[in-house]
């Protein structure tokens, strides 16, 4: 439980994070500024908002779990996870979405493609983003309970009011100025449990020679790269083939919560900064979240359970004040997570799902109306849904791998669709189908195809590359794109020398 | 084959290498960027080193490359 100056700190970051979220408020006046912060923000702010939005509470307790039984090598996520594909976003894709003045992934896919992939894409993450609503509002809903005190269902209203008030009146650039204070405030409590812990164990090198000595479970827990025989999640062959070719570059560039951040950006530097910022600021999040991890290996041995590690370091490492700052920066987490679907959920659906099918041709006040409509729609569904959670309690991971089944199949369309001019609407189409089923054939029947403990990476690899090969070979045996449907949507080496037309 | 079984006689020792190959490859590939495309959006006379995405890139994968060196 918190002591009084760790409440006086949570309660003080819920009320300024409100305060400061609600000040952004009088910058919205049209759908541009609501969806896209009317192409104002700097790339420092853009950076640390998918930094912010990337790590969640819940991963900062399963991340640290992972690291407890598996040791460094759930690094690899946040290292040669994320900055290839964010390099990889910085200097070909997001220019491309910058300059077309796109507002979602699914519009560049209608535009590239034909309406179909759009929607399949955009339902598709409206699906996934609306689920996780429900999960992210109980966690919250949990925390709060346990620490404060408060009944469950004050819990969860507190939160959906807090970040519901500031993401419903200041859109994403309430959502991206709020990321920027909690990702400040997460990095100090993240740093403070590190350091503490760091002193506790007596230093890294006693660390690393003491876990060496606590039998052969832990002999490969400071090797980054496993062989392809290891039993843990993470041989080489899938940190390469799928984290690093497919699901790293899915994420950075095909999920609409982290390309939207950069649409945000005044200008085109400005956009591919904030993705390369923000690639150097994910170096520092394992240290964050695994390296406490590692430590609870020497400070609490025989955990039954490798996620009560993080917390069981909370509790017995940090002093008053402290405990306070880290709650507050686990819930900086949630809140994060939580306004990035709410915004990003409200531009999918008004843009890929209003605009075409209901209502075309509208005023923009009337868009910028429905996308606040469909914030507060979300809200209320996922306040109602959040108890469901409860009777489900691995529901959060059955999210994020049925989303991970998503990402190869959309990462072959986006890749073929801007570097082949060849690929149509109906391989484009054909391949995201055929992919995502292929990936649901492999998840369902996994214990016949694979050897590894949960094989996401190896089910992402190969769902890419057959969505890849189906959108090869039927785009050649079906008509292809005229030169000026492609106008601006296929990768040119056009924008990369003086002459800047698409 | 799913399992990449054909790749097991490729030691952790190779693997690590093909990593840092591909760090090689990025650094690279960054490196023939031309100037004007990664400087697009600031005015001719606000360019400096500082601002170069090129270096910040470059700098961004040294660190990758450093930390898997490390472990």
């Amino acid at each position: 439980m918190l002591s009084g100056i760790d409440y006086f700190i949570v309660i003080a970051y819920i009320v300024g994070m409100l305060l400061l979220g609600l000040y952004f408020k009088k910058f919205v006046s049209s759908s541009e500024d609501y969806f896209l912060g009317g192409k104002s923000l700097p790339f420092w702010a853009i950076g640390m908002s998918i930094v912010v939005s990337d790590i969640g509470a819940l991963d900062f307790v399963g991340v640290s779990g992972q690291a407890y039984r598996y040791g460094i090598a759930v690094g690899n996520f946040d290292w040669v996870g994320s900055v290839p594909a964010m390099l990889l976003a910085a200097f070909i894709f997001i220019p491309y979405f910058w300059r077309g003045g796109m507002y979602t992934i699914p519009e560049y896919l209608g535009r590239r493609y034909n309406k179909s992939v759009r929607t399949i894409a955009s339902a598709t993450w409206i699906l996934f983003f609306a689920l996780d609503l429900g999960v992210l509002f109980w966690a919250s809903a949990v925390l709060l309970n346990v620490l404060m005190g408060w009944p469950i269902w004050i819990s969860i209203l507190s939160t959906a009011g807090v970040v519901g008030l500031y993401t419903y009146f200041g859109g994403i650039t309430a959502v991206i100025m709020t990321d920027v204070v909690q990702m400040i405030i997460m990095f100090i409590g993240g740093f403070a449990l590190v350091f503490l812990s760091l002193d506790a164990v007596g230093g890294w090198e006693n660390m690393v020679e003491k876990i060496g000595t606590m039998g052969p479970e832990y002999q490969s827990h400071f090797d980054i790269i496993r062989p392809i025989d290891t039993k843990s999640p993470f041989p080489w062959t899938g940190i390469l083939f799928g984290l690093t070719f497919v699901m790293a570059n899915a994420y950075m560039i095909g999920n609409q919560s982290i390309v939207q951040r950069c649409l945000t950006a005044k200008n085109e530097w400005h956009a591919k900064a904030s993705m390369i910022f923000g690639s150097a600021l994910k170096m520092f999040i394992p240290i964050l979240v695994l390296f406490p991890g590692l430590m609870a290996v020497v400070v609490h041995p025989d955990l039954a359970d490798g996620d009560q590690a993080l917390p069981m370091m909370i509790k017995t490492i940090l002093p008053p004040g402290l405990v306070g700052l880290m709650f507050a920066a686990f819930f900086a987490g949630l809140m994060s997570s939580v306004d990035s679907l709410l915004n990003s959920t409200a531009t999918l659906f008004t843009k890929d799902i209003y605009e075409p099918f209901i209502k075309k041709n509208a005023d923009d006040r009337h868009y910028l109306k429905v996308g606040q409509i469909t914030t507060l729609v979300l809200l209320g569904l996922g306040v109602a849904t959040a108890p469901i959670s409860s009777d489900f309690p691995g529901i959060y991971v059955a999210i994020q791998t049925f989303m991970s089944y998503f990402q190869g199949p959309l990462f072959a369309i986006l890749l073929l669709g801007i570097f082949w001019k060849r690929s149509t609407q109906w391989g484009g189409l054909s391949a995201l189908v055929i992919g995502i089923g292929f990936a649901i054939f492999l998840n369902v029947f996994k214990a016949g195809f694979f050897t590894i403990e949960d094989p996401f990476l190896y089910i992402s690899w190969w769902s890419f590359l057959l969505a890849f090969i189906v959108n090869v070979v039927v785009s050649l045996l079906t008509k292809k794109h005229t030169k000026a449907e492609l106008d601006g949507l296929v990768f040119s080496s056009k924008i990369v020398t003086k002459n800047k037309t698409l | 084959m799913l399992n990449f079984d054909w790749l097991s006689g490729i030691s952790t020792e190779t693997a690590k290498l093909i990593f840092f190959g591909l760090y090689f490859v990025i650094g690279a590939l960054v490196l023939i960027l031309p100037n004007d495309y990664v400087y697009e959006g600031i005015a001719k006379e606000d360019r400096h080193w500082w601002n170069n995405l090129k270096l910040w890139s470059l700098a961004v994968l040294a660190v990758l490359a450093s930390v898997y060196y490390q472990f």
